[in-house]
């Protein structure tokens, strides 16, 4: 064999070792996640709230948690979702495909999207201070949901950008203005990636830690008043873990293996949904 | 036919899925001549170059069957090397490509990836080459400047220069003069004509006129099946089937039906592809635009983009010294 | 003008004034992060602050050092490992592998990225620390017993657990823009070099590669900024207890996210130690806006030209 061909041949094989490496990662961590938190799960654990010493090893269950994670992340996308719509339509109705602003918009968007969440946190933290009220539901969802607008505008974006122009001057042509346009037409053509967009920001924003640590704080209760803290999904693993106490560790494993499943659960509907969008856009 | 076979065809077929584009291809293709296709657009001739040094093998969901002799070897016998294969045939494409590397090393690849390192080798080689490609005297100030710099014409000899400097024996062009103005087509023309002595060249054309001037053979093919092939005089002169009498009078040249058409004669890069992509915005999929350019850069540069974003280039081609026009159909909404 | 018009007109002005808010989003976040700030470079020089590794909150010295040494080491662990293994990934998987698999891999890809960085830290502590404690640290500190491969911290967590945790984190935003990169380098360029007798590897090597590197470096970059501002999941397996300068790549490493999620809950009761947590955060703040914008500006740039 001559020399090309062994170097091609070890090139190769490396290559192939790194994409098992990146996918044998997401199965690793899937697998491990399953198997150490299967077994500390119980139908307690997401019935119940934590009762006194929980922490400790004593009953209870982390439904506080569980919940305020999901209201959290709904108030959040809601938020996001409330604050991209706008800022997407105009990038796509009222901006030419090369203007200078809409570059500038696009492109400040990708930046905000890899500020770290701590720095949103910290931000949020700060803003939260300064009107004067505590850590709260309110104030997490806040923060997460600036973390969360890029994701979603930009995901949007993507999928606005596909709309075809002739159903846009069909609509002109009728005689719509571009907000009636941008309501009745392209947001019901757009219905499914809008809503894989949202998706993806709601996991998002069920997932992340660092931007609800100093914001929504943390409760035993349930989320019940948008001015009282929220306990969160990852800050409660985060908690578990950090304790000495093993079997308090187990259901930290337990409540990562619900989390897993929640981010499951929301990827797949959204790849599906994307899916099915596909297939309207392109007949 | 008498003469010494170069390539041989047994019973070659080729599906794209599970769409045939080449039937029981069954030819012989002489040493040291120009055997030049012919046939209507989508006949497969395209195809059937490239299965000569199995560069169809890179297309997604091809199957071939069959065999092509290359000096008694059978190329698609599991033992061949493929890249020494490659290597005995240098391929004109019909927008040169020049790699991202300056004229030297454009020139010098090939003898570089296959080993050769001696500088005083490789400078000679180059000068060699560009000179068989009648290029050195416009570049040899200038080898080590960026090869996307040059204009198409010496692109395209800068192409030529390059297949040659892989040692050859065979040529293959897949209408190489047809992005080229029609100075610069003579000159590759030209330099076919002097390179015939020492390497098969087998051409794709659909200018008929150049196949006159060059063929010492001709394959007319159609819908994949091979019509005639015989000495290019007896075919050009008294063709023995109808289709191939239809085809050179002409008859066959499609005419795209255009539905739009665009002069962007005086626009340069990037102003002429925006154009064409905000006028192919207002086609319907489907719709055949025709935009005129005289910006050379543009020739290369506007079907790759437009291609890039999903559209078919149906015909680039010189219409004039300084126009080209280029014929493209809208396939896709915007992004894919 | 009828009401319809009208309707339009405002709608316009009011979407254009989210655009405007967008656009400023990461200047207001700088701003309002340097008005907290602004008390502790009232009293100390910056650079003294940056320089200084002496972190003792409650004798007034907020040097940090120590932190951002911790942040760079960590990374640095990161990026040697996630750079190699995303670029050959993103390479097997635009060169070698079919259409028609490469379609199931963008979502699994799109998966990884989405995982919670909890998990990543939950899988840390009970996969990696495990890992690095009993194989990998007897190993390498065994057979090659010289810096960076020796320390007398034995938990496994360590510097490198991070950087594990990191690679694996920050791999799929790298593969995916890499992934874009190569994909935007011409089929008809691959085959003029195959069609010259180059090898598939030759290929990559001397075209591909040529075409596509300052998308790479690009995305590179973009993955090191995300290394930077990570913070749970390097929280919960680096270890987290300060060192002055990072000797080993056993040894414990505090990052600078990681500090400002610890120091939550004490902060506000010394007097500048907010003030100094909020600088941390103004410094990654304006580190990965940095990154981002050469970053992202090499990608438009190249998808323009
Ligand atoms: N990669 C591919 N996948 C599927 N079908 C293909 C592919 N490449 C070519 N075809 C089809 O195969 C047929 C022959 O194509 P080919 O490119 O060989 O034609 P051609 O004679 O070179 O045409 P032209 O004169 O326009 O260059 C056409 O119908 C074309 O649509
Ligand atoms: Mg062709």
């Amino acid at each position: 064999m001559d020399k090309r061909k062994i170097e091609e041949n070890i090139f190769k094989g490396l290559m192939i070792f790194s994409t098992f490496i990146i996918f044998g990662s997401i199965v690793f961590i899937l697998v491990t996640i399953f198997l150490k938190g299967f077994p500390a799960l119980s139908f307690d654990m997401i019935t119940k709230t934590p009762k006194g010493g929980y922490y400790l090893g004593k009953e209870g269950g982390i439904l506080n948690a569980i919940l305020g994670s999901i209201v959290l992340g709904l108030g959040a996308t809601l938020f996001a979702f409330l604050i991209s719509v706008p800022i997407v339509f105009y990038l796509n109705l009222y901006l030419k495909r090369k203007s200078k602003l809409a570059f500038f918009i696009r492109f400040s968007l990708d930046v905000l999207w890899g500020i770290p969440s701590i720095v949103y946190g910290a931000f949020g933290f700060v803003l939260m201070v300064f009107f004067g009220f505590g850590a709260s539901l309110l104030a997490g969802i806040i923060t997460v949901g600036f973390l969360i607008i890029p994701i979603m505008a930009r995901s949007m974006d993507e999928v606005l950008k596909m709309i075809p122009q002739e159903l846009k001057e069909a609509s002109y042509a009728l005689g719509a203005t571009k907000l009636e346009t941008a309501v009745k037409v392209i947001f019901k053509q757009a219905m499914p990636g809008i809503l894989t967009a949202v998706l993806l920001g709601f996991g998002r924003a069920i997932g992340d830690a660092a931007a609800v640590l100093f914001t929504a704080g943390f409760t035993d209760y349930l989320p019940y008043s948008l001015f009282k803290p929220v306990a969160t999904l990852p800050l409660a693993i985060f908690f578990q873990l950090g304790t000495p106490f093993p079997e308090v560790q187990e259901r930290g494993y337990a409540s990562a293996l619900i989390l897993t499943i929640i981010i499951l659960f929301i990827n797949i509907s959204a790849r599906m949904l994307a899916k099915k969008f596909n297939k309207n856009i392109v007949k | 036919m008498k003469f010494k076979t170069h390539i041989s065809i047994k019973d070659l077929n080729v599906w794209y899925e599970k769409h045939q584009v080449l039937n029981n291809i069954n030819i012989d293709i002489p040493d040291k001549k120009i055997t030049v296709i012919i046939g209507p657009s989508g006949c497969g001739k395209t195809t059937l170059l490239k299965s000569f040094n199995r560069l169809i093998d890179l297309q997604d969901g091809v199957m071939v069957s069959g065999q092509v002799f290359v000096d008694g070897e059978n190329i698609y016998d599991e033992k061949i090397e493929v890249t020494h294969l490659r290597k005995k045939m240098g391929l004109l494409s019909q927008r040169p490509q020049v790699l991202p590397m300056s004229i030297y090393d454009n020139v010098a690849y090939s003898p570089r990836i296959h080993g050769l390192k001696n500088k005083k080798k490789l400078d000679e080689l180059v000068e060699h080459e560009l000179n068989e490609a009648g290029l050195w005297n416009e570049v040899k100030e200038r080898l080590s400047g960026p090869a996307s710099k040059l204009s198409i014409g010496q692109q395209q000899r800068l192409c030529l220069a390059r297949g040659l400097a892989a040692d050859p024996e065979i040529i293959l062009g897949d209408e190489p003069t047809s992005a080229l103005d029609p100075i610069s087509a003579e000159k590759i023309e030209q330099r076919f004509l002097d390179l015939k002595n020492k390497y098969t060249i087998v051409l794709v054309t659909h200018n008929l006129r150049q196949a006159k001037r060059l063929a010492d053979y001709v394959i007319f093919l159609y819908l994949g099946n091979i019509i005639e092939y015989g000495k290019a005089d007896e075919i050009f002169k008294n063709p023995k089937y109808s289709k191939t009498k239809d085809y050179l009078n002409g008859k066959f040249i499609e005419e795209h039906k255009i539905d739009k058409e665009l002069n962007l004669k005086g626009t340069v890069c990037p102003d002429n592809f925006v154009k064409t992509k905000v006028a192919l915005e207002e086609l319907e999929v489907g719709q055949v635009l025709r935009i005129i350019i005289d910006y050379e850069q543009a020739v290369i540069e506007v079907p790759k983009t437009i291609e890039y974003e999903g559209h078919k280039v149906l015909e680039v081609k010189s219409i004039n010294r300084t126009d080209w026009e280029i014929i493209i159909e809208k396939r896709n909404d915007g992004e894919i | 003008m009828n009401t319809r018009k009208f309707k339009d007109a405002i709608a316009k002005k009011i979407m254009f004034s989210f655009c405007v808010f967008i656009l400023s989003l990461a200047f207001l976040i700088g701003f309002i992060l340097y008005q907290k700030a602004k008390p502790i470079l009232g009293v100390q020089n910056l650079w003294q602050l940056l320089l200084s590794g002496k972190w003792h909150p409650t004798t007034g010295q907020f040097g940090m050092a120590g932190f951002i040494l911790g942040t760079l080491w960590v990374t640095l662990i990161a990026v040697f490992i996630a750079v190699p293994v995303s670029i050959l990934t993103s390479l097997y998987l635009s060169e070698y592998m079919p259409k028609r698999v490469k379609e199931f891999t963008k979502p699994v890809i799109d998966l990884l990225a989405g995982i919670s960085p909890v998990i990543y830290g939950v899988w840390g502590v009970i996969a990696v620390v495990p890992f690095v404690r009993d194989y990998l640290m007897p190993f390498l500190s065994e057979n090659l017993p010289f810096f960076p491969f020796v320390s007398d911290n034995y938990t496994g967590f360590c510097a490198l657990s991070g950087g594990i945790v990191l690679a694996i984190m920050i791999s799929p935003l790298m593969v995916s823009v890499m992934g874009e990169v190569l994909g935007a380098v011409s089929f008809e360029m691959r085959e003029t070099s195959l069609a010259l007798g180059a090898t598939r590897w030759q290929t990559i090597k001397f075209v591909v590669l040529k075409k596509a590197w300052p998308g790479i470096i690009a995305a590179i970059i973009l993955g090191i900024s995300r290394a930077f501002g990570e913070t749970i999941a390097v929280l919960m397996v680096a270890g987290c207890s300060i060192q002055e300068f990072p000797k080993s790549i056993f040894d414990t490493a505090y990052p600078l996210p990681a500090l400002i999620a610890n120091t939550y809950g004490e902060m506000m009761s010394i007097p500048l130690y907010d003030s100094s947590v909020l600088l941390a955060a103004l410094i990654l703040l304006v580190v990965t806006i940095l990154f981002n914008i050469i970053g992202w500006g090499i990608l438009f740039k190249s998808e323009n030209e």
